[in-house]
């Protein structure tokens, strides 16, 4: 797939590097000559200009391109970007600033097809540093909806059996299975469950509790459990 | 008549309610939602330049929601 990344800063640059290494094509647009420097030097493809105008993102190859990502700091740039984007057929994201601004461009703005804010992702990151270890968000899926990232510790009361034999409650699944620091893969039924494995489980908030006792046999997950089912 | 144009930054992701009050005020001639720095451009037509100051200083930041305003008179 082919992207166009308007911004070359914290976000965009970012993005750009998680694309490429996903052997996408990449070309970054960006407006400071010092900072596409920096972008140019780090391996991207680079045009210099103005995101918001329509000459430069044609340079940039939106004709060719799937879609665009507006990541740059400021939203008159972003929403321009989005606009010349969708007129040219590509799927377009907009970074915004302040998180009230998503339910009003998620409403008006129909050439951006997706909204971020990073912050939003960056308090995640931060939760789950502050929660420490053995739980970790990875994605808000809907409304109660969630993916985590669970490690089965020494407490876990599912330690030692299989995936197969692991009865989580019907509002879960488990998505992938990594063996120690083997990276995620495919889950397979007769996986078995060791200390320092990691299961990333979609679950719903209700039940959230239940699967952490389970995989991670956290004891003040016990405690609260045990009082019935939410 | 005195024409003005009056930016509006707001705090709060509802536009309708926002916009409907907006619009309510008497003198306030059009409300549109922006894209931008700032999330309201309101167009106000009223009699003398006072009365600008009171649709937007009384008005338009007395909405809850409304975070700060800045006007624009028109010159021609």
């Amino acid at each position: 797939m082919k992207y166009v990344i308007v911004g070359a800063g914290r976000v965009g640059l970012r993005t750009a590097r998680v694309l490429r290494e996903e052997d996408h094509e990449v070309t970054v647009v960006e407006f400071d000559p010092e900072t596409a420097e920096r972008a140019e030097s780090a391996g991207f493809e680079v045009v210099v200009g103005d995101g918001a105008r329509e000459d430069t993102l044609e340079s940039a190859g939106i004709d060719e391109a799937d879609a665009l990502g507006a990541l740059t700091g400021d939203l008159n740039v972003n929403f321009a970007a989005c606009m010349i984007g969708k007129h040219h057929g590509c799927r377009t994201v907009m970074r915004i600033d302040e998180d009230y601004r998503e339910e009003i461009y998620q409403k008006y703005a129909s050439d951006v097809d997706e909204i971020v804010y990073p912050e939003r992702l960056g308090a995640i990151g931060a939760k789950n540093a502050l929660l420490g270890g053995n739980v970790q968000a990875i994605a808000d899926i809907a409304q109660s909806l969630q993916v985590l990232l669970f490690t089965v510790t020494d407490q876990s009361p599912m330690a030692g059996y299989t995936l197969s034999e692991v009865a989580l409650p019907s509002e879960a699944r488990i998505l992938a299975f990594g063996k120690g620091e083997d990276p995620l893969g495919v889950p397979l039924a007769d996986d078995s469950l060791e200390v320092g494995d990691r299961v990333a489980v979609l679950a719903d908030f209700s039940v959230l509790d239940e699967v952490r006792q389970l995989l991670v046999g956290d004891a003040d997950a016990v405690t609260s459990v045990t009082g019935g089912e939410a | 008549m005195v024409v003005a144009y009056v930016m509006v930054k707001v705090n709060t992701g509802e536009a309708d309610r926002l916009k409907a009050a907006m619009s309510d005020l008497d003198g306030v001639e059009e409300v549109h939602v922006v894209a931008g720095d700032v999330d309201f451009v309101v167009k106000v037509n009223v009699d003398s330049p006072g009365a600008v100051k009171e649709v937007a200083a009384t008005g338009i930041q007395g909405i809850s929601g409304v975070e700060n305003t800045q006007t624009y008179i028109a010159m021609d």
